[in-house]
């Protein structure tokens, strides 16, 4: 009965008991919840759950329901829920949940975020907890990764909530209002974090309560949870609206072909790993002759010298098919993590219309940003949480640090068989190149189905190239083909097929064996499974896990493979080809160098970017926290104003005008002019707030070399501006009300000015091209210890002066 | 201010948190006060009595009175600081630290750990050096033997095992304060250690006051140039040249606030109180070697306290001061900065002409903040000299008690910002500048 971790050598155990003892968030012990699995057994067999009827099944989840008013899940509540929902799926579903997807879901639904193998049946799983917080009526959300898992899971587990007496909603991109407001009112609900985040945005923008569509958030669980909150935790929702901004100065496509012009280490330099760019000396010199202007750093030219930066990065960072890319004149941002394009992101600040200039597309319409949210910060916003993904490891202990989420490890039901093969390093890519071709050919000879990851979609470009030159046919997934994912993925598994693809391939792409039919199945297993090859190493080990995952899923055998060249952007951006020498590099250009380090050293690379990403979301996370809690505030605020409570403002700071209105004009359209000027001027100080906390964080850092600590000086400043931007709201309020007219019929917005944007529209905003590491850093106490590392030596000297000396 | 105070208390996180630091700042100080076994505390301290002024005095001073009470926390809690600063100069030339600190989380744990252990060798080298240092003290003393039973078993390692221990327990201390406490554990400590001797030191001004070594004018002159040094001492700390900056990375829109200014802050004091302690560690050397030698020469060329002394020490603090910040703070460091981030001074290029600038102007404030630091540490010593005023009153120790207070008052600060908004709706109501409600 017991459930046992694969690998318990005493290495394993060792390193686990250590692990245990520093404090790590990570739990291997899972008997807590495997002690309840008699119990779920006895009262499965004691009230005859097995035979009685569906009515009954629904009489029963109902009691169940009435008993579940408390916010903590009792182990009684735990045995019997999960008992009912076990037999509920496997009457609607004809699936059982295993005995470790039972443990899963129980730990889940006690707030814990589990591991388990991809492939393990997690949608499965997330029932369990989704069902007993459902019982508590208050709603709960299934956070999927992307719309079409939102639909599929919701349908394909729908059956089973029904047959429980619950209701399940689906919330996707392009729903209307009252879609929403009927799919947020179910027992279940299905959504991408994205899309939940969207209407909270779009809430926060109501005039009227009867336009809310959401509840107040209960219980989520999020599905391929580090991808979500921490992945995704740098790119912030956005709401924009109204009118685009007004760029004074130059043409932005002038500036473009300016730029096009330059030349990198002459005009610009690109620095550390690529993330910056800056123009030299010459550069400027060059600018200035071209555009026939003056100096470009005087007072006003802070717009040129903006769009030039811009422009700049555009032409030197940002890259066509690696980056982003261009569809029916669109530019289209491929997420650096999943693959796939980004549907709706933009780069901030007018950095998306320098990139519509350079690839000469009409610019998309931008507007002014209203509200915006960090998905973390949305994601805690949930009073309870738990979360479930194939690798949640290596990120275990930013979890429990952001998130309070103990990391879970639930072991495959049946053993994985893949076997991961070591690196092959060549020294050139060519090389790399042909390695990879004779791989892929051999491994098709013999019917073996393989799956190419590459890192961008140029790259997948290339190899299906270089595949159909070789005689090889071979299907390509990118983000620039996603429409037809289903059906590549869906044959991706059969006897002898190659598919090339980005790491769309990753995450949440489920390869059967044999096919959509699984005809061929036993043929392929015989043939040893689907062969991963990866051609090159990510940023984060997760992203590789992730796409080794494809094979060996539910105990399949499987194998997989990195083929890696010194000419790798990973290994330029991080200088590591530095670790071969020259001659050898040279001497190596066809065959692969075997050093076996070569994979381990590669690990500490990639465990390094990790540490330093992390820290950055650290910095950022702290930042943007002090804002989402002025969001919060202000949101409360707005909520109060909404459900119509009255300050008295008017009266008392426009009394005569007051006065003279209530003679002729009913109360109550009083009231409400003054709801509707205090929503107006709460909203759009808000949007001016965000401006301006961004012009704060932009120069904070430089604090530190006056002697402060940039956060806390950053708190100071927002508090400032926050604290302004009330009074400033008052004032407009009291103003407008003095000077508007007001009728009978109330105040009419258009002639007062009051106009709300007509048409908003949601986006993600990738902020990862303005990250700045504070990197100056000041040294202000050290010189105290220098001082004192000087005195300790004369103890020393004098003690042995004074020995000596009585010798 | 008041009313600043007031909210510390309405806070119960901040009021934890200086419970905390208070609590561990006492069994600090409760530790002072124990002795290391074997050694006469009576005789140590008469012979403390007759070495003050010297650089034991003011290793004394740092250790707050830990030294003289031979206590098991006489090294301090210096070892950890030195050691801080050894490995902090290592990561820039050995490569492999320099890489273990860009590993963000886990680097740090890791260098944090060899600080640790560097901290517990330096102990035992340092304690080893004090255990010799008081075994030399039983021939010299005139007040009896301070050591009972000379020699390596017991009295040597026995010093060498408590003396270590209590620093590592300091370290401690240090590292619960700045992680549960508020403000810089370390420097708080440092900070304690220097405030405790004030209170000792009035009272004996006090003393002198009654016997009349003291006249009660001196006195009063000497409150009025302690509370003028600390008003100049907060003034210049606080000084800075903002060299204003624009950034070019973003597209601004709507300008209706204008925008925060953003500036370059810099310091009138960049380099602290380094300057003053650098120098008055070399000015011990000479009288040190002369101590050690016999040679009375050299004892006699820098006299504590006089001009020939004063001028030196002045002259050395205003090179250390430039030196120092020369060190520190990297114009073409804080230039190329500027260029990466797309921000420029308006009117200068960017790269080296803005670093040359910065450079300029940089040199120029230091001049100013390197009088000043010159001005109050020689003032007090001319004080010292002349009315025997206590060495715990002096400029150094002054600059860091009130930089110490200033950093843990900006985090108090911060703390009191962060607490909960208060309702638009709530109880305050409307908040409009400046306005009267119309009767």
């Amino acid at each position: 009965m017991a459930i046992h971790h694969p690998k318990t050598g005493i290495r394993q155990r060792l390193s686990r008991a250590i692990d245990a003892a520093r404090g790590r968030a990570v739990v291997y012990d899972l008997s807590p919840w495997e002690r309840l699995l008699p119990a779920i057994e006895a009262h499965h067999v004691e009230t005859g759950l097995e035979n009685c009827t569906n009515e009954e099944l629904q009489s029963r989840a109902a009691a169940l329901r009435s008993r579940s008013g408390s916010f903590d899940l009792d182990v009684r509540f735990l045995i019997e829920g999960a008992a009912l929902v076990r037999e509920a799926c496997s009457r609607a579903l004809r699936l059982r949940h295993y005995d470790v997807q039972l443990v899963a879901g129980l730990a889940m639904a006690q707030g814990n975020l589990v591991e388990m193998q991809t492939g393990e049946g997690k949608t499965l799983v997330a029932v369990i907890p989704a069902v007993l917080r459902a019982l508590q009526g208050k709603g709960a959300h299934v956070l999927t990764f992307n719309d079409y898992l939102a639909t599929r899971d919701a349908v394909w587990m729908g059956p089973a909530y029904e047959l429980l007496g619950l209701t399940v909603g689906i919330v996707c991109q392009g729903m209307s209002a009252d879609e929403r407001r009927a799919a947020y009112k179910a027992d279940v609900t299905y959504a991408t974090a994205r899309e939940v985040g969207y209407d909270l945005l779009r809430q926060s923008l109501i005039v009227d309560l009867s336009q809310a569509v959401l509840r107040p958030f209960h219980f989520a669980v999020v599905d391929e949870a580090d991808s979500v909150l921490i992945d995704e935790a740098r790119v912030p929702l956005v709401i924009a609206g109204g009118q685009d901004e007004d760029f004074e100065g130059h043409d932005r496509t002038d500036l473009a072909r300016l730029t096009n012009g330059l030349l990198p280490s002459k005009h610009f330099h690109i620095d550390d790993g690529a993330r910056t760019v800056s123009f030299t000396e010459e550069g400027f010199d060059y600018i200035e002759r071209a555009l026939g202007c003056g100096p470009l750093q005087n007072e006003a030219g802070r717009p040129l010298m903006t769009g030039l930066n811009q422009a700049l990065h555009a032409k030197a960072l940002l890259r066509r098919n690696v980056d982003y890319i261009v569809r029916d004149g669109v530019i289209e941002i491929v997420d650096e993590f999943t693959g796939r394009v980004a549907q709706g992101r933009r780069w901030p600040h007018g950095l998306h219309c320098a990139v519509e200039a350079k690839e000469g597309v009409p610019a998309q319409p931008q507007g002014c940003v209203l509200n915006s949210i960090a998905i973390p910060h949305l994601i805690r916003l949930y009073p309870h949480l738990c979360g479930m993904t194939g690798t949640a490891l290596p990120a275990d202990d930013e979890l429990a640090l952001l998130y309070g989420l103990t990391t879970v490890v639930i072991p495959p039901n049946l053993p994985c068989i893949r076997l991961d093969l070591d690196d092959v390093l060549f020294t050139h890519k060519q090389a790399k190149h042909g390695a990879v071709v004779a791989e892929v050919i051999s491994a098709h000879r013999a019917s073996r189905p393989v799956l190419i990851g590459t890192a961008s979609v140029e790259e997948s470009e290339l190899y299906a190239l270089l595949l159909r030159k070789a005689g090889v046919d071979c299907q390509v997934l990118n983000a620039a083909n996603d429409a037809v994912e289903a059906a590549i993925i869906a044959e991706a598994g059969a006897s002898g097929a190659v598919t090339v693809a980005t790491n769309m391939a990753g995450r949440g792409t489920d390869i059967k064996l044999g096919g959509s039919d699984g005809v061929g199945r036993d043929a392929v297993i015989d043939a040893g499974g689907l062969y991963v090859i990866g051609t090159s190493r990510f940023e984060s080990r997760r992203i590789d896990n992730q796409l080794r995952g494809r094979s060996g899923r539910q105990g399949d055998p499987g194998m997989s493979r990195f083929f890696l060249s010194l000419e790798d952007d990973l290994m330029v951006r991080y200088s590591l080809a530095e670790w071969i020498p020259a001659a050898v590099r040279e001497l190596r250009r066809d065959s692969p160098i075997d050093d076996p380090t070569v994979t381990e050293k590669l690990s500490v690379v990639q465990r390094k970017i990790e540490g330093e990403s992390c820290k950055i979301r650290r910095t950022l996370w702290e930042y943007a926290s002090l804002v989402e809690s002025q969001r919060c505030a202000w949101q409360e605020e707005r909520e109060h104003v909404l459900a119509g409570q009255r300050r008295g403002l008017l009266e008392e700071h426009c009394n005569d005008k007051w006065n003279d209105c209530r003679a002729s004009i009913a109360e109550s359209v009083l009231f409400e002019v003054e709801h509707r000027l205090t929503l107006y001027f709460m909203d759009r100080a808000w949007s001016d707030h965000l401006l301006a906390i961004e012009d704060i964080r932009e120069g904070i850092h430089l604090s530190s070399l006056g002697g402060k600590v940039p956060l806390l000086e950053f708190r100071k400043a927002a508090f400032e501006a926050f604290d302004d931007m009330r009074q400033s709201v008052d004032e407009q309020i009291v103003a407008a009300f003095e000077r508007a007219e007001i009728t009978p019929s109330g105040i009419n917005d258009s002639k007062e000015g009051l106009l709300r944007p007509t048409s908003t529209w949601t986006y993600l905003v990738d902020d990862s091209p303005f990250e700045w590491l504070g990197a100056i850093s000041s040294m202000a106490n050290i010189g105290l210890g220098i001082a004192a590392g000087l005195w300790w030596p004369l103890f020393v000297v004098k003690a042995l002066w004074d020995k000596r000396r009585k010798r | 201010m008041a009313s600043g105070i007031a909210n510390i208390g309405k806070i119960p996180e901040l009021r934890r948190r200086i419970f905390f630091t208070l609590a561990m700042l006492a069994i600090y100080r409760i530790g002072v006060f124990v002795t290391v076994p074997m050694v006469d505390r009576g005789v140590m301290r008469k012979l403390m009595a007759a070495s003050s002024g010297s650089f034991l005095g003011l290793f004394n001073m740092f250790s707050g009175g830990a030294l003289e009470q031979l206590s098991i926390f006489a090294l301090g809690i210096m070892p950890y600081v030195s050691a801080s600063i050894i490995l902090q100069l290592l990561t820039s030339v050995v490569p492999k630290l320099a890489e273990l600190r860009k590993e963000g989380e886990t680097g740090y744990r890791k260098i944090n750990q060899m600080t640790r252990y560097g901290t517990v060798i330096l102990s035992f080298v340092q304690s080893l050096g004090i255990a010799y240092y008081l075994e030399g003290l039983n021939s010299t003393s005139t007040f009896g033997s301070v050591v009972s039973e000379p020699g390596w078993i017991p009295f040597r390692i026995l010093t060498m095992i408590t003396l270590t221990t209590g620093t590592a327990f300091i370290m401690w201390l240090g590292e619960q304060i700045t992680e549960r406490g508020i403000g810089n554990g370390i420097s708080l400590i440092i900070f304690a250690g220097i405030v405790s001797g004030l209170p000792d030191a009035l009272v004996s001004m006090g003393r002198q006051a009654n016997v009349g070594e003291m006249t009660p004018i001196n006195v009063l002159f000497i409150i009025c140039v302690l509370i003028g040094v600390i008003a100049a001492i907060v003034f210049f700390e606080r000084g800075q040249r903002r060299i204003p900056i624009q950034h070019a990375k973003r597209m601004v829109g709507r300008k209706i606030y204008g925008g925060h200014s953003t500036f370059l802050p810099l310091r009138v004091n960049q380099s602290g109180v380094i300057p003053p302690i650098f120098a008055s560690t070399l000015l011990m050397f000479p009288s040190t070697i002369a101590n050690f030698t016999g040679w009375t020469w050299l004892n006699n060329l820098l006299n504590y306290g006089d001009w020939k002394y004063n001028t030196v020490y002045a002259l050395l603090i205003i090179f250390f001061c430039y030196f120092y910040t020369a060190i520190t703070f990297q114009p073409a460091d804080v230039a190329d900065n500027l260029k990466k981030q797309g921000a420029f001074i308006p009117g200068i290029r960017p790269g080296k002409r803005t670093a040359e600038y910065i450079d300029k102007v940089l040199n120029r404030i230091t001049f100013g903040g390197a009088m000043y630091v010159a001005l109050v540490c020689v003032l007090p010593t001319l004080m010292i000299a002349k009315m025997n005023v206590p060495f715990y009153l002096g400029g150094t120790s002054m600059m860091i008690v009130v930089g110490v207070a200033l950093d843990t008052a900006q985090q108090i600060e911060s703390h009191l910002i962060t607490r909960h908004y208060d309702g638009f709706t709530g109880p305050k109501g409307a908040r409009i500048r400046g306005r009267k409600a119309r009767a």
